[in-house]
């Protein structure tokens, strides 16, 4: 949020000044929220307005999984000595199926929907989905951005978010110090986020048992989760043509982190089947054996991030690099590439390049074994597995004639999983797949001041 | 750690202040398109999809909050 105020003010579009009362009235209203002191009143013709970053968003996976409609503003108010206010907006319409965690079979299987209260069935060799999600999130944030003295700058902002099972609340601050002739900026930043998971039928217990319909005897009430996370940053100008950022991060997530929907299957020892069962005479159930995922309740997560941009005679690259390295034994690494070449004097084309790979946490399992003690932690969200992927897109973007900006994006996203054989035994060896995931995301964005 | 952090710190900012420009020679470095995020909208949604199917999140700013359960 930090950075992308201060990429928003110096993004900045040339409006002509207009003394808007409701502009006024918001940002003094939020001058309040935020705990600052409001302004001295400015000449109006001094002025620089509103500025609005716009956009609209469809992401979607192949085989029906998550759909994602989603509208976003980003409204940037610049005052006289680079002070900078900057209230963000986003709505998102989400529909689906994603994977649970349940390992496809020869068989069909029933499970008990997250709620408690139905089931569904996936048919024989089909990777079960749960399809049982419609949501929609709202997010809001507010940044106050200002100089302290000559060489400091502070911004500080706080952020929230609302999804039918899940609220996030959060506060952030920064201070950034310019040295050596500006050319020499280092920050450090602090964000701290409050979350709390009221998950459809209660937040199961880890590595308990999917129950019957009706049984709601191992779910828990509303849960928490706290992040605390610091960034530590230096921005360097290197030449008239290079500037480069480097950034150490840490965060430490703390309480209920398990996903409260995910599964894993019990399976037999020899077929690596997964173990069937009957439910009550005159009760729905499960047909299988199947525990709900536990993972950690701590998470502590370290990630150095290297960017550069480089302009080329017009053409600008922009490279980056992240090493991300946690407690749970996931190491990732992105590059994230792109080339902006213009096309005349106001458009432009960029493709766009990104790759990343990621290893396993050390509790990811695909099942486990009947009849063994249950091990502290286990979870088969795919997003806890050994993977790899890779976007590519391109983007085109053009002034219009009044002097605003519009682009639009098509990217491809392929994610590509890999479960090592020594991980499959019985008959899983060539059914049980990494669930491999395509997606398409499109934007469209419209940057336009007053 | 922390110390070596520290001191790789003092030896990048020593080793930068050689680097850099003259005031009057950041005409390229102010344009938009150079600076380290040209688009503040896209890069959130960026992170908030990546944040959401995968196990990073973070490194050019804060992590951020959310869910991102499906």
């Amino acid at each position: 949020m930090v950075e992308a105020a201060a990429a928003v003010t110096r993004g900045h579009f040339m409006s002509k000044a207009s003394d808007n009362k409701i502009s006024a009235a918001l940002a003094t209203a939020t001058y309040t929220l935020l705990g600052g002191i409001s302004p001295a009143p400015v000449q109006a013709q001094e002025e620089p307005g509103w500025d609005y970053n716009t956009s609209l968003l469809f992401y979607g996976e192949d085989n029906d999984r998550v759909q994602d409609l989603s509208v976003s503003v980003l409204a940037t108010r610049t005052f006289l000595d680079d002070r900078m206010l900057t209230l963000g907006l986003t709505v998102d319409a989400l529909t689906g199926a994603t994977p649970h965690g349940g390992l496809q079979q020869t068989v069909a299987q029933t499970f008990t929907r997250p709620s408690g209260n139905a089931v569904f069935t996936t048919p024989a060799n089909t990777l079960p989905l749960d399809d049982s999600f419609r949501d929609t999130r709202v997010a809001v944030s507010a940044n106050w951005q200002q100089p302290l003295g000559r060489l400091y700058q502070l911004s500080y902002g706080g952020s929230a978010s609302k999804e039918y099972d899940y609220t996030h609340l959060g506060v952030n601050a920064k201070l950034s110090r310019d040295f050596n002739n500006r050319n020499t900026t280092v920050s450090a930043g602090l964000a701290f986020s409050a979350d709390s998971i009221d998950a459809v039928g209660g937040a199961p217990v880890s590595l308990s048992s999917m129950l019957d319909v009706g049984d709601l005897s191992n779910r828990l009430g509303g849960q928490d989760k706290d992040i605390v996370d610091v960034v530590l940053g230096v921005t360097q100008v290197v030449s008239r043509n290079l500037v480069v950022q480097a950034n150490y991060s840490f965060s430490d997530s703390s309480g209920y982190l398990n996903d409260p929907y995910k599964i894993v299957s019990i399976v037999d020892a020899v077929t690596g089947d997964v173990v069937p069962r009957t439910p009550p005479p005159g009760v729905s159930g499960p047909s299988h054996e199947y525990v709900f995922e536990g993972r950690p309740d701590t998470r502590t997560k370290h990630s150095f991030y290297g960017q550069a941009k480089y302009y080329m005679g017009g053409k600008v690259l922009d490279a980056s690099y992240r090493y991300m390295t946690d407690d749970w034994d996931i190491d990732s690494h992105t590059v994230d590439l792109r080339l902006r070449w213009p096309l005349g004097e106001s458009r432009y084309l960029e493709p766009h390049l990104r790759f990343y790979t990621q290893t396993e946490a050390n509790f990811y399992q695909i099942g486990l074994v009947n009849g063994e003690p249950l091990p502290a932690f286990a979870s088969n969200d795919y997003r806890l597995g050994d993977f790899d992927a890779i976007t590519a897109g391109l983007k085109y973007g053009w002034e219009t004639k009044n002097g605003n900006e519009m682009s639009v994006r098509l990217e491809l996203y392929q994610q590509r999983g890999n479960i090592p054989a020594d991980r499959q035994f019985g008959n899983q060896v060539g059914l049980v797949q990494y669930p491999d995931l395509d997606a398409v995301i499109a934007q469209f964005s419209y940057r336009f001041g007053r | 750690m922390k110390i070596l952090a520290a001191i790789g710190m003092l030896l990048l900012m020593a080793g930068c202040s050689s680097m850099g420009v003259e005031a009057w020679d950041r005409d390229i470095l102010a344009k938009d398109e150079m600076q380290l995020t040209t688009d503040a909208l896209e890069a959130a949604t960026d992170d908030h999809i990546y944040f959401s199917k995968e196990a990073s999140s973070g490194g050019r700013g804060f992590g951020g909050g959310g869910c991102g359960c499906n």
